[in-house]
């Protein structure tokens, strides 16, 4: 028992390990490049997805990692988007294919792309209240009483919301996953969901097909037009929520704060930004005030005058913008 | 008779020997006024830098550069000259052709120019209008073709009058900066002129050679950029020694000039290491902000601010002739060609704070250039500079000058014009106003 | 504490000498063709009322349009300086101050100490200034004494639609064939002149108490338009014209002290 448990630790203090070796030498290899951040956040995204293996190999109440999920954004906005989501990882591993054959970005119109951002709301109404009603219908339950409907909703066939974990699941998985090779389990987001959504539809031979195709649309999609899912993702909502009531107003105490004055309105923010958020761009000064934007700093970084754009915590300049002027050499 | 193709539009015959007769004698006189621009500056400033020199000799326009471009020339490469800032120079080098700026600084040209347009013109046209006539300025002789953007109204007639004697490729740029719709236009004019720069030079403009473009103006953008920082602090270079280094980039080999502006800089850095400053640390500190004042001639008003008592030092500006020529870089997001044109476009459309453009905010960006410099570069006083003529400055002039009221810098208006007659008047007027920033520093 | 200051206008040169903060004596000459003569003359007139000699006076500072050219000079400062620092010392409530000279008008914005903070000066053109009286008053063949007194006479003023000298002077030819009478002539010439001299000090902004310095504030004719233009009452010192120099003399003392 102890042994498993010292085992566990070493595991643990493993990977802990690499992953701030990795963080140390981007942050002293690439000092003086003004694509840092962006290499930074790739290594953190890979260490998140490992780190999210190990974590669901323990019988964790996944409740619980969701409602931590929810409630990052007060504090941190959409960090956990930005940077430890490994649906993140996956679409931005797609882009950097993308990137390495010459292929451009696609660009969605600016209010369909508002018009996806509210569409997330839809997306968790009919995963939150709409499917638990037609499971209800699909399987009565004896009484309305507590312990039965949330049964249905944690417990029951669908498990409505352990589809806002969907972006969450890893590569490899501890558990059965829909696709076996040499005894390792793969998974992808929300195809576990999808195979349980379609088994109602369709026969067996189908399921297969639809997560096939869901899983090519996501490829596809996020290969064109960055960040695809991030632009409608029901799990991505809580902050856009929240910051609808005055009380909330603070939050997220991570964020991007402008100068006004240093603003040469050059457009390059609004450019960079793989989910197109322009309130960085349109905004005077201050707070920027956007439940879009997954903190990814790209606009911070690519802002090519000193001190106009901050990423700000609480008060406190965690990063800034900076005189870059060395050619990229990203790619 | 002469055929259509030769009769031209707008300008009145002139014989060859008037051209001839004046073209020598004002060639010669633009010589002994550079030549002794240069030495006024000199004088002024204790121990010059060294660097000055390369920028010094640039500085001629009947020189080294000259005979440079006619070689390259006959090599067979192109030369294409532009007016307005709004010229994509990266194209332009992505073709291997050489951009070169056309904007006439002589006043003599001026009154030339007068034959052909009114006097209430802006003089920087009628100086062009002028020069062009008598074959005064090299590189408009040398260009194969010129690029027009339709910025303002003097522009946009220089553009057809010039059309007489060379190729004018005319861009039309919209008014309004912020729209949708303004950048999808301007997106196309730079990928239609694209073609013309391709055509005209028979080269391709591929993603390998667009990329080192960029990256060429990139890092003279970051040579630039450097230069106008080490102004910051206590003066180590008097601002016309830093306005000419500014201005013959437009002129100038783009690698070569950052080359040399770098290693002023690092001069620089070791003057202000040892305290070497170019005059006295609290010599007030002037911005002047306004039409462009091109070499060699139009140099009046720094010469008057420099070398006046009390003496004065431009340690900021705001002129397309000098820091905005290159203060806003190419920001490329994805190295291929589609964000590489999209990047070019909204460098020069977006970011400039010409009076042309107008916004939900009015000329906004220019306000907010304005305040950064005075905050940063720690400005005393700013001389708002209008050449008769422009309207877009002139009227420019109350917001401005509200908005520097309330911060408290006093803002001098001072219209003039491409003539020596007033430099009496505007000593007067200089010097009260330095006299005024010194009084204020006093108390 | 002695102290001289010099104004090398267009058309006079004025001295003034200073002692403990009054005026003692002043001096005057034609500028003419050596400017730096005749500043000297008006020095040395204005140092022998005083019975001063030069060797007494402490700081000596120049000003006017010809200040690089004046003898025996320690410093030198703008007009606008000198008319700011006059205007205080002779009305502390002073905050704006009109300067009309012979070729050129100005007006000065300034505090309480009499240090300038805007200025503003009439662009490139003579008919704010002292030649515009001078060219009418040869027009309509009148005295240049008598112009002022002449337009006081009138009620209204005759139509003057130039604000050119040139055109002005045609202008008036025209109103005397349509026989208009020659005070209405007179002050719509002075009507002219001031209404440029108060758009002038509009763009200023008009702070009172507004002062009236330079010859021109002598003419009465000149006076009562301006008053009538600005609305407002303007203050006119015993002797306009040293103005400048008393504003130098005054600045002298400043640099004197500092050295």
């Amino acid at each position: 028992m102890i042994m498993q448990l010292l085992g566990e630790v070493l595991k643990l203090m493993v990977l802990a390990g690499f992953a701030v070796a990795g963080i140390l030498v981007i942050l002293i290899w690439k000092k003086g490049l003004a694509t840092k951040v962006t290499y930074l956040r790739f290594i953190i995204q890979i260490v998140t997805m490992v780190a999210v293996f190990y974590l669901f190999t323990y019988p964790v109440y996944q409740l619980i990692v969701l409602i931590v999920i929810l409630v990052m954004p007060l504090f941190l906005g959409r960090f956990f988007c930005g940077w430890l989501c490994p649906f993140g990882l996956y679409m931005d591993a797609i882009t950097l294919i993308r990137k390495a054959l010459k292929v451009r970005y696609r660009l969605l119109p600016d209010k369909l792309n508002r018009a996806l951002h509210n569409l997330r709301y839809v997306l968790l109404l009919i995963f939150l209240i709409i499917t638990p009603v037609i499971l209800s219908i699909l399987f009565p339950i004896p009484s309305l009483d507590f312990a039965p409907i949330m049964a249905l909703l944690f417990a029951g066939p669908f498990e409505p919301f352990r589809v806002l974990l969907g972006p969450l699941i890893p590569l490899i998985v501890p558990w059965v996953g829909p696709l076996e090779i040499g005894g390792v389990y793969f998974s992808y987001p929300y195809v576990q969901e999808v195979i349980l959504y379609s088994n109602v539809v369709f026969s067996e031979i189908f399921v297969n097909v639809t997560a096939l195709i869901f899983v090519a649309l996501t490829f596809v999609g996020s290969f064109f037009v960055r960040r695809v899912w991030c632009r409608f993702c029901p799990t991505g909502s809580s902050l856009a929520v929240l910051n609808r009531f005055k009380g909330f107003k603070w939050a997220p105490a991570l964020h991007i704060d402008k100068d006004e004055e240093k603003c040469t309105k050059c457009g390059i923010c609004k450019r960079v930004c793989p989910v197109q958020v322009t309130e960085v761009y349109e905004q005077k000064g201050g707070k920027i005030d956007t439940s879009m934007c997954m903190l990814c700093m790209r606009c911070v970084e690519m802002c090519p005058y000193e001190g106009c754009l901050k990423v700000n915590m609480g008060g406190k300049t965690v990063f800034k913008s900076r005189n870059w002027l060395e050619p990229s050499t990203v790619e | 008779m002469k055929s259509k193709s030769e009769e031209r539009r707008y300008v009145p015959e002139i014989s060859q020997k008037e051209v001839e007769e004046l073209r020598s004698t004002i060639k010669a006189a633009s010589q002994k006024i550079i030549a002794e621009n240069i030495e006024r500056m000199k004088k002024t400033a204790e121990n010059r830098p060294e660097e000055m020199k390369y920028f010094d000799d640039i500085a001629n326009f009947f020189g080294t550069r000259e005979k440079e471009i006619r070689a390259a020339k006959e090599k067979g490469r192109k030369v294409i000259g532009y007016m307005c800032l709004f010229a994509p120079t990266e194209l332009i080098l992505a073709a291997d052709a050489i951009p070169i700026r056309v904007n006439s600084g002589w006043y003599d040209t001026a009154k030339l120019g007068d034959r052909v347009v009114p006097v209430e013109v802006c003089p920087v046209i009628r100086s062009t209008i002028g020069a062009k006539m008598i074959g005064l300025s090299p590189y408009l002789e040398l260009s194969d073709a010129l690029i027009s953007v339709l910025t303002c109204d003097g522009m946009t007639k220089l553009g057809e009058i010039l059309s007489d004697y060379k190729p004018v490729w005319a861009m039309t740029i919209p008014r309004v900066k912020d729209s949708a719709q303004s950048l999808r236009l301007w997106n196309d004019e730079i990928k239609a002129m694209k073609s013309q720069i391709e055509a005209l030079t028979g080269n391709k403009i591929d993603r390998k050679k667009l990329k080192s473009a960029i990256e060429l103006t990139q890092k003279a953008t970051k040579a630039f950029r450097r230069l106008q920082e080490l102004r910051k602090g206590a003066p180590v270079i008097m601002g016309r020694d830093a306005m000419l280094v500014n201005q013959t980039y437009m002129w100038d080999d783009i690698k070569r000039w950052t080359e040399k502006t770098e290693a002023l800089c690092e001069e620089l850095e070791k003057r202000a290491q040892n305290k070497m400053w170019a005059c006295p640390p609290d010599t007030p500190r002037v911005m002047v902000t306004g039409t462009p004042m091109i070499w060699p001639d139009n140099w009046k008003l720094p010469t008057l601010v420099e070398e006046g008592t009390p003496q004065g030092v431009l340690v900021a500006d705001e002129l397309c002739s000098s820091e905005r020529l290159l203060y806003d870089p190419v920001g490329v997001d994805e190295w291929n060609m589609s964000d590489m044109f999209n990047a070019i476009a909204e460098r020069y459309l977006m970011a400039s704070t010409c009076p042309c453009f107008t916004s939900k905010d009015g000329n906004e960006d220019r306000i907010n250039w304005l305040l950064t410099k005075i905050k940063d570069w720690n400005i005393q006083g700013v001389i708002y500079y209008v050449h008769r003529g422009c309207m877009l400055y002139a009227m420019e002039y109350t917001r401005v000058k509200k908005v520097l009221d309330d911060i408290h810098v006093p803002v001098y208006y001072l219209d003039t014009e491409y003539t020596r007659e007033d430099v009496g008047q505007m000593k007067t007027r200089v010097e009260a106003f330095l006299e005024m920033l010194t009084a204020r520093i006093d108390i | 504490m002695i102290t001289v200051g010099i104004d090398l206008g267009t058309q006079t040169v004025k001295a003034v000498v200073l002692k403990d903060g009054a005026v003692v004596s002043r001096g005057k000459a034609f500028s003419g063709f050596d400017p730096a003569k005749s500043a000297q003359q008006a020095v040395d007139e204005a140092l022998k009322e005083a019975k001063f000699s030069l060797s007494d006076v402490n700081h000596v500072t120049a000003t006017g349009s010809g200040m690089e050219m004046a003898p025996n000079a320690n410093s030198t400062i703008s007009m606008m300086g000198a008319d700011a620092q006059a205007g205080v010392f002779l009305f502390p409530k002073a905050r704006t101050i009109i300067d009309v000279g012979a070729e050129e008008a100005r007006a000065v914005k300034c505090d309480d100490n009499g240090i300038m903070m805007d200025f503003v000066v009439n662009e490139r053109c003579a008919a704010g200034a002292g030649a515009f009286i001078e060219a009418m008053a040869r027009a309509l063949e009148v005295k240049l004494e008598d112009m002022g007194p002449l337009s006081l006479k009138a009620e209204r003023a005759s139509p003057i639609n130039a604000s050119c000298v040139i055109f002005g002077e045609s202008d008036v030819v025209t109103l005397i064939h349509r026989q208009e009478s020659k005070p209405e002539i007179a002050r719509a010439i002075f009507d002219a002149m001031a209404d440029r001299i108060s758009s002038m000090v509009h763009r200023l902004g008009v702070n009172p108490d507004v002062v009236l310095v330079g010859g021109v504030a002598k003419d009465v004719g000149f006076v009562a338009s301006l008053k009538r233009k600005l609305s407002i009452d303007v203050l006119i010192p015993e002797y306009p014209e040293y103005a400048g120099a008393l504003g130098a003399a005054l600045v002298a003392v400043r640099r004197a002290k500092k050295v």
